[in-house]
């Protein structure tokens, strides 16, 4: 039976201009909140819950150019926040935390200062963006995926498939960096699989900046709730950021 | 336009996959050459983006020489079993690093064998769970 009062609050939420999601985040098994690592290279998870290889993609001029200018060994801006792609890169050396708070989401990545906030609140994006590292990001539930919409990144994050530069890592690592630019669109696709033990992101990716066409990868990530996400200051040790490698003392 | 095929193998991108989500490049270090040094440990600098282990090592001339490595962040030592207090000044170690290319006296530390008999690493992905799943 619908009361009163929850037709009072029903139509108070469409007056205030706040709309709901249609569908309840999942609970208990299926829940996404916690601590997560990323199974990219782990070599115990289940094979089925490891991220897909990066697909062929057809760079434009600028991406072409830009892949080039990143594929060096320099390290500029080091210790600048990774940009939602990178955040969301399923590595298993850094546990991402997953909140729920008044608003939505927060998705916390361990070395990355900025925690990614995730709008549940039905809110749209901005009509005007200031770019940020991480953009704008606007999410909402269908049945047991949690669907977010990103737009509004500056472009300086990290490429999609490493560091911002210092690509040559070794003499066999000679692999073009994947860039990102400030037309990236991201839509990801997130939901709880493996009964519980595995947090699945397909990711949809269009930069018509830097790609000619979209395309889609699937991270893993499994449920690692004995860790916990450690704190990082990037600026702590002057040493790296100042004197380099050099080995000299600080 | 150019394009670019799945350019990175599996067995490639475990072999970089450290290196790949660091903070920086590791091409300064010569990765395919490990030096073996023993000496005293002058500083463990616990901190990020990477913690440093500073280790004076006896020369030729009856005197030390301080050699620098790099490790990975705090919370990857972390996970790895490393606190702040594992080594302090004076201890007594073995360190196997890959050195730099310049011939500087710094380099990547690899092993560290710790003066109760321990060999720790430099961090990397977290350990396996307690209870690995089915």
């Amino acid at each position: 039976m619908v009361t009163r009062a929850a037709v009072l609050g029903l139509m108070s939420m469409l007056v205030a201009g706040v709309a709901v999601s249609a569908d309840p985040e999942p609970a208990g098994k299926a829940s996404i909140w916690g601590v997560w690592l990323g199974t990219n290279n782990l070599p115990n998870p289940d094979p089925r819950y490891r991220p897909t290889p990066w697909p062929a993609v057809e760079l434009t001029a600028w991406g072409a150019a830009e892949s080039k200018r990143l594929t060096t060994p320099e390290t500029p801006d080091q210790c600048m926040p990774y940009g939602p792609m990178a955040h969301m890169s399923a590595t298993s050396l850094f546990p991402l935390e997953v909140v729920k708070n008044a608003k939505g989401i927060l998705m916390m990545f361990e070395p990355s200062s900025v925690p990614r906030r995730i709008y549940t609140d039905g809110r749209k994006h901005p009509e005007e963006l200031d770019p940020t590292w991480l953009g704008d990001s606007i999410g909402h539930w269908e049945g047991d995926t949690l669907v977010v919409d990103t737009v509004g990144t500056n472009g300086r994050g990290r490429p999609l498939n490493g560091y911002v530069a210092g690509a040559v890592y070794s003499k066999t690592d000679t692999a073009p960096r994947l860039p990102v630019s400030d037309q990236l669109h991201m839509v990801e696709r997130l939901r709880v699989v493996g009964g519980g033990e595995y947090l699945e992101d397909e990711i949809t990716v269009t930069d018509l900046k830097t790609y000619t066409r979209s395309f889609t990868v699937k991270h893993y990530w499994q449920r690692r709730d004995d860790l916990d996400v450690l704190e990082y200051v990037c600026a702590d040790n002057p040493r790296s950021a100042d004197e380099g490698h050099t080995g000299s003392s600080r | 336009m150019s394009v670019l095929s799945k350019f990175v193998s599996p067995l490639a991108a475990l072999a970089v996959a450290s290196s790949a989500w660091s903070h920086h490049s590791f091409a300064m270090f010569d990765l395919d050459k490990e030096v073996t040094l023993e000496g005293v440990v002058k500083d463990l600098q616990w901190a990020n983006p990477h913690v440093w282990l500073e280790v004076d090592v006896p020369d030729a001339k009856g005197g030390t020489t301080k050699w620098s490595f790099e490790m990975g962040t705090t919370g990857m030592l972390t996970r790895a079993g490393w606190k702040s207090s594992t080594l302090k000044p004076n201890d007594k170690v073995k360190v196997v690093a890959n050195p730099l290319r310049s011939g500087e006296r710094s380099g990547r530390l690899v092993t560290v064998t710790l003066p109760d008999g321990r060999v720790l690493g430099p961090g990397g992905p977290a350990p396996l769970p307690p209870n690995p799943a089915a």
